[in-house]
């Protein structure tokens, strides 16, 4: 089995393995921050349900949360693109 | 009007002139800098690139913005212009200052961390505006194009390490530098500490580098999704895509303009504000 897909193998390999590590990279990167994302959303929904006359307070911490949850994803990114470059 | 505006900023980006002139497309040419004007004093290059002017022209902007919205023919009855001024001050002092500073430092760094503020918001929003500055020509006409400086590594870095400086001057100023260390290292058992020091001091210099990528991968990678997927139509070479490749860049240029470009200004003077607040009165 390995051997008939070896032999089948021509081009490039070391870019194929760059390109999958870079999308491996960038991809699980995203799928944490999606979860993070979504929770923090979740809990301010939940907290504006429950204490409506917070919300002008929370809003402030809630895009401060989004933008610090959000910026793990370029962390992969950037790390994957090292990755790509230098590798 | 503001359609019109709207429309023709659409058909501006619809056009990745680079591409039509190099006959293919690369995405990273965007945030390729060339020297215009080479100017070098020994082993310094200050030559002026497309960020250097992005930079300059970011600066001019927002001194006017400033002048022309909080100094500029004042009334007790505030008009529409007014208005938009101090909402501006008001985000800047009781969402940003006001979160991180106390209260004995606010007069000193408020102006700081408020320009920080206005200045990231600038250039991170004519980073979305199609300008001339592509340096590139098509039959004579300069090409149209979007960079935002903030894209660059070392523009967001110079802005980090002046938090980073002010923040353990700060520290040092107002505690004196036998305080301000011993600051760092928490309440741990003995053996723990040899552990936690470290890792404290790993954290001070990961603040640089979390701050600076932050604001920089960020506008990188909305500039690369834009410019990514209008490039698939000259990639793949066919027309048919226009309709969705278009479709999804206009959305995510909207994302970009009405959410990101605001919220990484904020964060950024916001923990900016955070560090120093932090750093003028530590926990312990």
């Amino acid at each position: 089995m390995l051997a008939t897909i070896l032999a089948a193998t021509s081009g490039d390999v070391t870019k194929a393995g760059k390109a999958i590590g870079l999308a491996l990279g960038v991809g699980l990167g995203a799928a944490g921050a999606g979860v993070g994302i979504g929770l923090i959303f979740s809990s301010m929904i939940q907290a504006v349900a429950r204490q409506p006359e917070l919300r002008g307070e929370l809003t402030g911490i809630q895009w401060l949360g989004f933008a610090l949850t959000e910026a793990v994803v370029f962390y992969g990114l950037l790390g994957s693109i090292l990755a790509f470059v230098l590798v | 009007m503001r359609r019109a505006i709207f429309a023709i900023a659409l058909l501006a980006l619809t056009l990745p002139s680079q591409a039509l002139a190099r006959g293919e497309f690369d995405p990273t040419d965007e945030f390729e800098q060339h020297e215009w004007i080479p100017i070098h004093i020994g082993p310094l290059d200050l030559s002026i690139t497309k960020a250097v002017v992005y930079l300059m022209l970011g600066s001019v902007l927002t001194m006017a913005l400033g002048i022309v919205l909080m100094r500029w023919r004042l009334n007790v009855q505030p008009g529409t212009r007014q208005t938009y001024g101090e909402t501006i001050y008001d985000v800047a002092q009781s969402q940003i200052a006001e979160q991180g500073l106390p209260s004995k430092a606010i007069g000193l760094w408020f102006p700081y961390v408020a320009t920080l503020f206005l200045f990231i918001f600038v250039v991170n929003m004519i980073g979305f505006i199609p300008l001339p500055l592509t340096g590139e020509t098509w039959h004579g006409f300069p090409v149209w194009g979007i960079y935002a400086a903030t894209s660059s590594i070392s523009v967001t870095l110079a802005l980090a390490a002046l938090t980073f400086v002010f923040t353990h001057f700060e520290g040092v100023r107002w505690n004196g530098p036998g305080r301000y260390f011993k600051s760092w290292i928490p309440d741990a058992p003995k053996p723990l500490l040899a552990l936690i020091v470290p890792l404290e001091i790993l954290g001070q210099i990961m603040r640089l580098i979390s701050l600076s990528v932050r604001l920089f991968a960020n506008m990188l990678a909305g500039h690369i999704l834009i410019l990514t997927f209008i490039g698939l139509m000259f990639i793949l070479e066919t027309v048919i895509l226009a309709p969705f490749v278009i479709t999804v860049a206009t959305a995510f240029y909207i994302f970009e303009v009405v959410i990101v470009v605001g919220i990484q200004a904020f964060i950024f003077a916001t923990l900016s504000a955070i560090y120093i607040g932090s750093a003028i009165e530590p926990q312990h």
